[in-house]
């Protein structure tokens, strides 16, 4: 009931007074970095963690060892015709693996070096613009203090700061952030077989935008919980609707089939004209089926 | 307007405007043509406001968020520095690094302090007494350069290999050039790697820098001293002179970087300590990175002139000049560039300025 209650709350504390966010500092402890852009929006990035930055490492460790490895074998080719240079050469190289590697790969790869990229996360300005030359090399300079006692120096920095930001980041004004996938909202589930509720049960009460999208949203994403869990859960928002709406029909309808009430509170209120039901009902037509199956 | 509605009107640009994120991934955002740039950068208007809109009227979690990330890389995108190119790099070693430096140039001042007081005093000691060397260089680097600098010395025979232990990886018909190019890169992985590790550990309030100075002070210190004592001081200081110019200079300037650092956290003036530490922090790393390029410079002469068969005459004319050319570089170059650095004055940067104007005035 709480977790509901909840999410409900802080969402729409966050979208009526975004602007709370910045003047007083927000103490709890979150993976959100928000910054402002010039277009006056909000941006939401979502923080690395230590245990996540340390996978990333550790990956390019190996890589960076892989680098060496290599070198040194075609170093040893060369080095039967010029055994001198070839020594100076990998000794380049290996000042080049031990100084540039993080500075090279994330100050011209857009903030990630390859374990970073496999582990999806990337390197930006904690202003939210992308990493350049001066930052990086600052950042992946100070590693070294930070790596003091196996990183223990830029572990305890890490969180002992809101954003996860070792020496280095601190120094270069950096944040490391995961990276989410684009995807393409979910289409809104569409409900054919659920009839909108009797205008004659209900009072006035007309539940806002925000509840209509948790109801949109937790049905999008029923099939995560168990069936009993998603029945309680969604018993508790059926019952505190039923009661604020005045709903007067079949009160077995709001116990036994909970989900089916709320699907019913939404296609009552979120669709106002028949037509706009119609152009969704045959542009999400797959969508039915599954509908259908899971809300009995 | 009703949700459903908003998102089927707005999806189509939505979707656009993923394509074009996708496609500058693959492509090169400069190769666009101008007034694709302009039209993309006004979507990313137009989807910023939806995400405003959306948000205002809690219109869900799932939205937001893909919103949010659509805008997030535009944001990215169009906000982003302009890239790097070989004339930012000229600039920057011709004007960027000696105005900086001397608008910082107490902190290499500190640094010289650090660095070449103790050099001098444990040169003096050990020189007079030589039986102290051992109490900071170890043995078998002893008897290393007794043979390098000794009567036997490679300095005098350029055809031989300078210790023992490169016997193991030189065959003996390498030549004096590829010899040479294998001490060229150890020293750029060694030298440099200390300069910049004495920059880096500034940040602990500055105590790792100023222990590497002090360290590599007395210890070349030693080294210097020690040497001259046994006899061989003509064949040391020729083959120092001409490299120590941009070596020792540049480790000054590295530990002078290092010592903004931990300055910056200790005295952070009007700023918070953070603030103050990304600001100065991003002036020291351009100062560092110049003093690791003049190592870079410093290992070259180092491997390829200084151990050459030249007369001990011209090494020490040309490693004069070489002091001079760093002098000159570092106090003046740049000097008449309409760009100002960032200069944040302070007091302690008083004596420095001096310096500033006289070379002003001279050139």
């Amino acid at each position: 009931m709480t977790s509901t209650l909840n999410s409900d709350e802080t969402a729409t504390n966050s979208v009526n007074f975004p602007q709370q966010n910045f003047s007083a500092q927000r103490e709890v402890l979150s993976l959100e970095m928000q910054i402002e852009t010039p277009e006056n929006v909000v941006l939401t990035y979502q923080l690395a963690g230590p245990a996540q930055r340390y996978i990333a490492y550790m990956i390019d460790l190996a890589i960076r060892l892989a680098i060496l490895f290599g070198a040194w074998m075609v170093i040893n080719m060369v080095g039967i015709v010029l055994p001198g240079t070839a020594i100076g050469i990998f000794l380049v190289i290996m000042f080049l693996n031990t100084w540039g590697y993080y500075t090279i790969s994330e100050g011209f790869f857009k903030g990630q070096s390859i374990g970073k990229h496999v582990c999806g996360l990337r390197v930006i300005r904690d202003g939210g613009y992308p990493i350049t030359f001066w930052p990086a090399l600052l950042r992946n300079l100070v590693r070294s203090a930070d790596a003091i006692i196996f990183y223990g120096i830029g572990i305890t920095t890490m969180l002992l700061t809101r954003r996860f930001q070792r020496l280095g980041d601190l120094v270069a004004g950096t944040v490391v952030i995961q990276e989410r996938s684009l995807h393409l909202p979910r289409k809104p589930v569409i409900l054919n077989k659920i009839q909108p509720l009797n205008k004659n049960d209900i009072g006035s009460f007309v539940p806002r935008d925000e509840v209509l999208s948790l109801i949109d949203e937790f049905m999008g994403r029923r099939h995560v919980l168990t069936y009993e869990r998603g029945h309680a859960l969604a018993g508790i928002l059926a019952n505190n609707l039923a009661q604020r709406l005045n709903y007067s029909g079949d009160p077995q309808k709001v116990k036994q089939y909970p989900m089916a009430f709320l699907a019913s509170v939404y296609k009552t209120f979120s669709f106002t004209h028949p037509q706009e039901e119609d152009e969704f009902a045959v542009s999400s037509h797959p969508r039915k089926q599954t509908v259908e199956v899971s809300l009995e | 307007m009703n949700k459903h509605k908003f998102i089927q009107q707005r999806q189509p640009h939505w979707k656009q405007f993923e394509d074009f994120l996708m496609d500058v991934r693959r492509n090169s955002f400069a190769r666009l043509p101008a007034e694709e740039i302009s039209k993309y950068s006004q979507l990313l208007r137009e989807v910023s406001n939806d995400l405003a809109t959306i948000r205002s009227r809690g219109w869900g979690h799932d939205l937001i968020s893909y919103l949010n990330d659509l805008v997030a890389r535009g944001h990215n995108l169009f906000y982003g520095a302009p890239p790097a190119n070989l004339a930012g790099v000229y600039h920057y070693l011709a004007v960027g690094f000696p105005q900086l430096f001397r608008a910082n140039i107490g902190y290499f001042l500190t640094a010289c302090l650090l660095f070449f007081l103790p050099l001098g005093i444990s040169w003096y000691v050990v020189q007079n007494n030589p039986s102290l060397a051992t109490r900071v260089i170890p043995e078998e680097l002893m008897a290393n350069f007794d043979l390098m600098y000794g009567e036997e010395s490679p300095l005098n025979k350029e055809e031989e290999k300078i210790t023992d232990e490169e016997d193991a990886f030189l065959s003996k018909e390498s030549t004096f050039g590829d010899q040479r190019a294998s001490m060229a890169g150890f020293y750029i992985n060694h030298n440099v790697g200390i300069a910049l590790q004495c920059f880096a550990l500034g940040i602990l309030l500055g105590i790792g820098t100023i222990y590497t100075l002090l360290f590599n002070g007395i210890f070349l210190g030693a080294v210097s001293g020690y040497i001259v004592s046994q006899g061989n001081g003509e064949r040391f200081l020729s083959f120092v002179i001409s490299h120590g110019s941009f070596e020792l200079t540049a480790i000054a300037v590295a530990g002078g970087a290092g010592l903004m650092l931990g300055n910056a956290l200790i005295h952070p003036g009007q700023r918070t300590r953070f603030q103050s530490l990304q600001v100065r922090g991003l002036e020291a790393v351009q100062i560092a990175g110049g003093a690791a390029v003049m190592l870079v410079v410093a290992a070259l002469i180092e491997a390829f002139w200084s151990p050459s068969s030249i007369p001990n005459l011209v090494k020490y004319v040309v490693g004069s000049g070489l002091w001079i050319l760093v002098f000159i570089y570092l106090g003046f170059a740049g000097l008449q560039a309409d760009t100002q650095p960032l200069p944040v004055r302070k007091k302690e940067r008083s004596k420095p300025t001096e310096v500033g104007f006289n070379g002003g005035r001279k050139s």
